[in-house]
């Protein structure tokens, strides 16, 4: 399992935030190609992240592309481009349609193919930031193998819901619950929009653990600050692993003697509750054996 | 004479300005900001790697640096270079 508690974005055309953004050790960088890079650069943008992705040093982040929407003349330059560079994937913005993803899949292929790359590398990051694209998060999940996760938008979602932000994000609890549900019914990974005031590390704390609540595995991230809050939030602590370990070894012992259900500390332990003590371990970097 | 510009005076990064140059003229190259006195022949290293690379025979480069490294630097000048040739950047 990879973790993706969190993604940075780093603005295309900022040699600083791509050169060092992942020494601020976040899961996973996105460079950026889309909204932080203004028209009049989305070309040097492009020559610069490209030449950043051939120097390939990102420590053990996950590297991916915020590629230009696919209702641009952008993307196929864009993926041209980064994608031969050998990176983890691609974020595609606005995605509604399950179609947008075939196409994508298709042109993809066809570069890696030609890159001689193994087809079916480079993964694909979806952002739904209409409410049509929320509507066919699970067609649009299940669209190709290469969805590696779905992930709600923020700000434009609103505008298309003609809402605005409110204190508590009120009016995206629906399209969130809408995206966890899709996306672990399509066995992909649920990450979170940005939280966009950078100064209010309590507000990131309360809506990051109420996302990981619905089922989130992540969130983006637009600053580095907030790096460290998340991974705090979406790390299992000492007394969650430890429990988790006695869960899956007494579940380990149990089957080795043929039974079902055993007992962990006086109460019954039955498959559920030590699936989920192996998803704790998982994201503690531990595997299910409880080793490193 | 046509001339095309890419890059910032952000941290880490350069403002390259190139200008087109009649045949047989060569290469100039001028440098300023903090990292010339130390890094320069480099920098003039990377540029002219980048410009024969690109093609390049004949242009004048103008460089303001703010603490590109080769990377940033050969990125700009081949952006500026394309934006002169008017096409596309990558």
């Amino acid at each position: 399992m990879r973790l993706r508690r969190t993604k940075l974005y780093l603005p295309g055309n900022n040699p600083n935030m791509l050169l060092r953004g992942h020494l601020f050790n976040p899961d996973g960088v996105i460079l950026d190609l889309e909204d932080a890079v203004a028209v009049s650069e989305k070309d040097a943008a492009r020559i610069l992240v490209r030449d950043v992705l051939r120097k390939g040093d990102f420590g053990n982040c996950e590297v991916t592309v915020r590629i230009n929407a696919m209702d641009t003349d952008l993307w196929r330059s864009d993926i041209e481009t980064v994608v031969p560079c050998g990176i983890d994937g691609i974020r595609i913005p606005k995605v509604e349609n399950p179609k947008d993803i075939a196409i994508m899949d298709e042109a993809l292929s066809h570069i890696e193919s030609k890159a001689k790359m193994r087809v079916g590398k480079t993964l694909i990051f979806c952002l739904l930031e209409t409410a049509l694209g929320i509507w066919n998060a699970y067609d649009i999940a299940k669209a190709s193998r290469r969805v590696a996760a779905i992930c709600p938008g923020g700000e434009d979602l609103r505008a298309d819901l003609k809402t605005t932000r409110s204190e508590n994000s009120e009016e995206l609890i629906g399209p969130r619950r809408i995206v966890v549900l899709a996306a672990h019914a399509a066995g992909v990974d649920a990450l979170d929009t940005v939280y966009a005031d950078i100064t209010d590390d309590a507000g990131l704390r309360r809506e990051t653990e109420w996302v990981k609540q619905l089922g989130f595995q992540g969130k983006s991230v637009i600053h580095p600050n907030q790096i460290p809050i998340i991974h705090d939030v979406f790390t299992p602590t000492d007394r969650e692993i430890e429990q988790a370990k006695k869960i899956v070894e007494a579940a380990v012992e149990a089957a080795a003697r043929g039974l079902g259900a055993v007992q962990v500390d006086g109460k019954m332990v039955d498959k559920p509750v030590v699936k989920r003590a192996e998803y704790t371990l998982q994201r503690a970097g531990l595997s299910a054996g409880g080793e490193k | 004479m046509k001339t095309a510009q890419a890059g910032t005076l952000e941290s880490m990064d350069c403002i390259v300005s190139v200008t087109e140059s009649d045949k047989g003229r060569g290469i100039s190259i001028v440098m300023e900001g903090a990292s010339v006195a130390r890094f320069g022949e480099a920098m003039v290293k990377a540029t002219k790697d980048t410009l024969k690379s690109l093609g390049v025979r004949d242009i004048s480069v103008s460089i303001q640096d703010n603490g590109a490294g080769d990377l940033v630097l050969k990125a700009r000048v081949e952006a500026a270079v394309r934006r002169l040739a008017g096409g596309k950047a990558a």
